[in-house]
């Protein structure tokens, strides 16, 4: 036994540095270099944007401030509407399908995973659907929804504006996207909540209601907002049916002038609503990560 | 009426081909605390899913103060309000705080007043000496704060009879013990209890009768004295050897 | 002594004017080629030598081309790029059609092809950003309807303002709702010319206004129902605002200067006016309405 051990100990102190280009970005060193890198970054943009005789096009084209002004306010004597404006129209269809998608998913996701035979035959219908519409392009469906609604003469339902049926064909078609993510959401609490809570002798809505959704709904809120974010930016296909939105409305600035900063100056208003989403999403995806990493007792 | 709380006869349980629980009898008479020892997999765990009808037996029957529980009218959901179950992994609802998590059935399922829930929820809080962590949220407590709730949760529906499952095999050693005196307090105020456990000095302390499962048949049942120091069975003998 | 300074005078007037006349005919010539001149100049102006490369969007509807075939010579666009071609001694075998969408053709930038034909108008914004030839035909505007709106009977120009009107963006047709029309509700704007007028087919709109050979033909072939009977009818034409089209070249393109010439040859032959007799005679029947 002594002779195995004795082995394992070395004649001289084992090597224990890193190697020397490995301790030339630790510490201060590091600091140094990642300060490098940024503004070698920077510089290469910056070069780009500037110095190229391409970037000088690039600037008027897209970053004209003449055209982002009018694109902000708009010229009604050229019939250039404001692209701020356009946004409004956005906005109304993204908060009004949200709300309708958050529900209908949540339907779509219920039928789907319910046990209560009456339900039984809305459970293949309902995937069925979330196939169909998570499988074709929205930029379809919006088309299909948009003419062929009025086409088929339904009485009130044939008879709305486009930006109705926009949101028609947004709700359908990120209501199945929701319902897979409540889906997801539903099978990620733990069995072991479900036996509980039916021990207790709570009904099984109870158990959903109480015990089952909110767990689900706390685990899935950053990918729903991630489809929220993602609903705000397709409300821009809404004009292929017609509606002047924001992103049409730039482009018939960009027609009229022959200037692309009103394409700019409508993917900034974009930005403006979804980065705070965005930074909000990842803030709660951190903060949970934290909780989940050090809460287990 | 009689004393019968829960007669189990002949329970048959079978997972696809695989027969869990054989021909498996067993009385539990009111005040009773019965034990269940045996292996893992021995359908300790089965036996008690099977009671509170969490599964379907496959034969035999379940009887509840007399009645058929297998009978088509009744409802699960009420059979189970009778019957207050613990959990290995205590089960606590993570987004509730302490007191509510004890509060849910009798407001939800029993439809109670929620301040007069609320305040024997305390009271049973303050019997396991947790008053002060009623608005903490579960994360927060021991294992064997936990389990102690876990119980609490399931006495505040005022079962006529408590199922345990391996309550204390999740528990870091040092936390079982306080598990265990609060299931002894039970016992000597006379709760009915059918117990899941590997506890054996527990087992014998504390129970009325011992039964032996092995491979989904009782094997022997009787007063703890009998089966520990006396065991009729060499199955029993084994086994007992293997966890002295 | 006299008669030298006369002859020195007029040896130098003489050669003095030769020499203006020469670099003035030289000139009036790199302004005014000649046909002969053309035919040899255009080879170092064209996109690629020895064709001349013509764009036209997809699909290219009648009466301006037939079957979306532009190579078939066939349309009133496509036999026209073939006697400019035909004028400037292209064969029609060194013609090569390539595909350009409609709104990203007058978009400045380097183009891939010698011209456009695409019935583009005019307009002094976009010959900021392009080069236009001279006009190949003078355009009026037109209302498309259904047979069963109400446009149909009731247009005064008054009238004209309550429809809901519907075109295609970054048309002459969408900005003459705008200028002379001005209907009171902001007209729909779609991505094509088939959106629009499938709204039309729809009844979410009222009407399209488009150029009248282009509106004939929309009228009678392609607003039809479901039993692919014609349901449209072109209400009537606008007066001309002196709108026309124009061939589209990159800006400063020198090419335009020959098929320039070659096509005031074709109209000062007359045979530009045949052709439009040929292909678009049909519009001279359409009624005028104002705006």
């Amino acid at each position: 036994m002594s002779s195995e051990t004795d082995a394992a100990v070395p004649d001289a102190p084992p090597r224990l540095f890193a190697p020397r280009r490995r301790l030339l970005f630790k510490g201060r060193n590091g600091l140094a270099a990642s300060l490098a890198s940024s503004a070698a970054l920077v510089a290469v943009i910056l070069a780009i944007l500037f110095a190229t005789s391409g970037g000088q096009s690039f600037r008027f084209y897209f970053f004209n401030p003449h055209f982002l002004w009018i694109a902000l306010r708009g010229n009604p004597l050229k019939a250039v509407g404001s692209v701020l404006g356009g946004i409004v129209t956005n906005i109304w269809i993204f908060l009004l399908c949200e709300v309708l998608v958050l529900l209908f998913g949540l339907i779509i996701a219920w039928v789907r995973v319910t046990t209560t035979p009456l339900l039984v035959p809305f459970r293949l219908l309902a995937t069925v659907y979330a196939d169909i519409f998570r499988g074709i392009p929205f930029v379809l469906v919006i088309y299909i929804v948009g003419y062929g609604l009025p086409q088929l003469s339904l009485g009130a339902l044939s008879n709305q504006s486009p930006a109705v049926y926009g949101c028609i064909a947004l709700t359908l078609t990120y209501s199945a996207y929701v319902s897979e993510v409540y889906r997801a959401g539903l099978h990620s609490v733990p069995h072991g909540q479900i036996l509980a809570a039916r021990s207790l002798g709570l009904t099984q809505y109870a158990t959903m209601r109480r015990v089952v959704l909110p767990q689900a709904v706390r685990t899935v809120i950053p990918p729903l907002l991630n489809d929220f974010i993602s609903l705000q930016k397709d409300t821009a296909l809404v004009s292929l049916i017609g509606v002047v939105e924001t992103s049409r409305a730039a482009q018939i600035g960009q027609e009229t002038y022959f200037n692309g900063s009103f394409l700019t100056m409508s993917a900034l208003l974009f930005l403006a609503m979804t980065i705070p989403m965005t930074r909000f999403t990842d803030h709660l995806i951190d903060k949970d990560r934290e909780k989940r990493l050090a809460g287990a007792q | 009426m009689n004393d019968e709380v829960l007669k189990m006869s002949s329970v048959v349980k079978r997972f696809a081909q695989h027969e869990v629980l054989r021909d498996v009898s067993l009385t539990l008479h009111r005040h009773e605390v019965v034990c269940l020892i045996g292996a893992s997999g021995s359908g300790k765990s089965t036996l008690l899913r099977c009671a509170n009808l969490l599964e379907t037996i496959d034969g035999g029957d379940i009887e509840l103060f007399g009645q058929s529980l297998l009978d088509p009218r009744v409802d699960p959901d009420l059979v189970r309000r009778h019957m207050g179950t613990v959990f290995q992994s205590f089960n606590l609802f993570p987004h509730l705080s302490v007191l509510e998590n004890i509060a849910l059935g009798p407001v939800r399922a029993l439809k109670r007043p929620a301040d007069e829930v609320r305040e024997e929820a305390m009271t049973l809080l303050a019997r396991i000496g947790l008053q002060d962590r009623a608005s903490e949220f579960p994360d927060r407590l021991s294992g064997g704060q936990q389990q102690r709730v876990a119980i609490v949760r399931s006495l505040a529906m005022r079962p006529s009879l408590l199922l345990l499952d391996e309550v204390t095999s999740a528990l870091d050693p040092t936390l079982v013990g306080e598990v265990l005196d609060l299931l002894t307090d039970l016992a000597k105020s006379g709760t009915t209890m059918l117990i899941a456990t590997h506890e054996m000095n527990f087992a014998r302390d504390v129970s009325h009768q011992v039964a032996f499962l092995d491979n989904g048949v009782l094997i022997e049942k009787g007063p703890p004295d009998q089966v520990f120091e006396r065991p009729r069975h060499d199955a029993t003998r084994v086994f007992l050897g293997r966890v002295r | 002594m006299r008669h030298v300074r006369l002859m020195l005078a007029g040896i130098l007037s003489a050669s003095t004017f030769a020499v203006v006349s020469t670099t003035g005919a030289v000139a009036h010539a790199a302004t005014n080629p000649s046909l002969a001149t053309c035919k040899t100049l255009i080879t170092s102006q064209e996109y690629a030598k020895g064709k001349l490369t013509v764009a036209t969007d997809s699909p290219g509807y009648t009466p301006w081309f037939v079957n979306n075939k532009p190579s078939n010579g066939r349309g009133y666009e496509s036999a026209v790029v073939y006697a400019i071609a035909a004028k400037l001694g292209v064969a029609s075998s060194n013609v090569k059609w390539v595909v350009e969408p409609f709104d990203s053709s007058y978009v400045p930038g380097h183009k891939k092809f010698d011209f456009d034909i695409n019935e583009i108008s005019y307009t002094a914004d976009r010959a900021k950003a392009v080069t236009f030839s001279v006009s190949y035909y003078d355009v009026n505007q037109s209302i498309v309807s259904l047979k069963t709106n109400p446009i149909v009977h009731h247009h005064t120009p008054a009238e004209l303002k309550t429809y809901l009107y519907g075109d295609q963006i970054g048309t002459t047709g969408l900005s003459y709702i705008d200028k002379y029309i001005k209907p009171t509700r902001a007209p729909r704007v779609y991505s094509t010319l088939a959106d629009a007028v499938l709204a039309l087919q729809t009844k979410q709109i009222d009407a399209v206004v488009i150029d009248t050979p282009s509106g004939q033909y929309m009228a009678t072939s392609q607003v039809v129902n479901a039993k692919q009977q014609a349901i449209g009818a072109q209400v009537g034409q606008f007066p001309t605002v002196g709108e026309h089209y124009g061939l589209l070249f990159q800006k400063g393109n020198p090419l335009v200067t020959c098929v320039n010439v070659a096509i005031n040859s074709l109209t000062s032959s007359g045979q530009l006016k045949a052709l439009q007799t040929k292909w678009l005679g049909i519009y001279n029947s359409v009624p005028t309405i104002k705006p």
